[in-house]
């Protein structure tokens, strides 16, 4: 059990690295389109850092996660993001505590799940509205998440040292 | 050789002294070029024509062979171009008729639309890879409001503003799945609605749908927004019929449509703050 203030301190740091990747996500990755799409790291910083959490501190952080996406990014429909990563980061945590141990597996795991959430509730609310697009869809999903994937490997790095720093008991 | 240099070199060396003082005086006093200089130049001179008149050839040949190319896509290129222009010159003088039979009629005004525009950069481009979006670096404090329509250079539609801050708005395109905005065929004055569609807006792509039973579009069709409910003014272009097909249905046709304005290469954009239909 942490104390008050390493409890601060652990968000704090989460929060920082988030950004530090929000920041390279619009500063780099939205200016390069490989493969017809451009890398997209936000449900990454939803299920990943919930692999090494509790559910329900994933879920919390997740939820902040989608907050700041839906302040920040356009969307299909209001809290988009608020809506569905908060489900990625539950289903994240839940996989690391009772099938993968927290690790680049398990975040690859994570990422693809939070990818499927994500894109198919995308295809979802275009379907919702009368223009489906379900092929279109997977396509583009299967592309963003194989562009993305890459970059589970520094985000897994990164939130991994910040969990190390705030729990070096575990 | 030692000796011949031993029994000859003062005279050798006051011979080059005497012919470049020579070559300097007549350097000095020449009005064209040094004749050394001259002198080498006129040797090397036939080797240069030589090659350049193989270069020469080689262009011309080649020149030839793109100009005849070019000449024979630009000559059937303006061969359509006559067929069309001449349908439209007739369709003009119909319309010019009919125009003035009507205003006649009707005793109606000279429409007159006024435009009130904000010029704006694009400060980034789409974010996610399910919407098509720009973001402009004008917002409220700008007099932009979310539902301007916003143009380009050539008086393209780009999109439509969504979202509004202060010094910044967020545009989406024509293609955006949530983009739908009330057309009209220019040639035809069919009434549709022009939407984003998910599988064309990769493409760069939109649709044109909703069409009249009956409706003959041709591709190159010119499509502009028909102003109807004032939301946006009208005679922006929109773009062009690429091509026309059939829903899955089989009972409606709808067209792709090709934007008018060039999303991938903008930087500069026109932001529609107001606009007025004076009758």
């Amino acid at each position: 059990m942490l104390a008050r203030n390493e409890t601060i301190f652990k968000w704090f740091l989460y929060a920082a690295a988030a950004v530090a990747c929000l920041a390279a996500q619009g500063a780099v990755l939205q200016r390069i389109t490989l493969w017809g799409v451009i890398p997209f790291l936000c449900p990454l910083l939803a299920a990943i850092p919930a692999t090494w959490e509790s559910p329900a501190a994933g879920t919390a952080f997740a939820l902040a996660v989608g907050i700041a996406c839906d302040l920040l990014l356009p969307a299909p429909i209001p809290c988009f993001y608020t809506l569905i990563f908060p489900l990625a980061g539950l289903f994240a945590s839940l996989l690391s505590h009772s099938i993968l141990r927290p690790g680049f597996l398990c975040s690859l795991a994570a990422a693809a799940m939070a990818f499927a959430l994500t894109d198919g509730f995308a295809c979802f609310v275009l379907w919702s509205r009368g223009k489906a697009a379900w092929e279109a869809g997977a396509s583009v999903a299967l592309r963003e998440f194989c562009v993305t994937a890459p970059w589970i490997i520094p985000v897994t790095l990164l939130f991994r040292a910040v969990f190390r720093r705030t729990h070096p008991d575990d | 050789m030692k000796n011949f240099l031993k029994n000859n070199g003062l005279w050798i060396l006051f011979a080059g002294a005497v012919i470049s003082v020579a070559l300097a005086l007549m350097s000095y006093f020449s009005t064209t070029s040094a004749p050394l200089v001259n002198a080498v130049n006129v040797m090397v001179s036939p080797f240069r024509s030589a090659y350049t008149a193989v270069a020469t050839w080689f262009n011309d040949k080649q020149n030839y062979y793109r100009d005849t190319t070019n000449l024979l896509e630009e000559n059937a290129a303006l061969r359509k171009r006559i067929a069309q222009l001449e349908a439209d010159l007739r369709q003009a003088e119909d319309d010019r008729k009919e125009n003035e039979t009507l205003r006649d009629a009707l005793e109606l005004r000279k429409q007159r639309r006024e435009l009130e525009l904000e010029s704006a950069m694009i400060t980034e481009r789409s974010v996610t890879n399910w919407t098509s979006s720009l973001t402009l670096n004008k917002g409220t404090s700008h007099g932009v409001e979310s539902g301007d329509a916003v143009i380009d250079g050539t008086g393209g539609l780009v999109g439509v503003v969504r979202e509004v801050g202060l010094n910044w708005c967020t545009v989406l395109t024509v293609v955006d799945t949530d983009t739908s905005l009330g057309a009209q065929v220019f040639r035809t004055k069919d009434l549709a609605i022009a939407a984003g569609n998910f599988s064309l807006m990769e493409q760069g792509r939109l649709r044109l749908e909703l069409l009249p039973a009956g409706c003959q579009l041709l591709p190159g069709d010119l499509v502009q927004t028909s102003g109807l409910g004032d939301y946006y003014p009208s005679g922006l272009v929109i773009g062009t019929v690429e091509e026309i097909l059939v829903d899955d249905s089989g009972a409606a046709s709808y067209a792709i449509l090709t934007p008018a304005a060039d999303l991938s290469s903008l930087t500069e954009v026109f932001v529609i703050k107001s606009f007025d239909v004076v009758t």
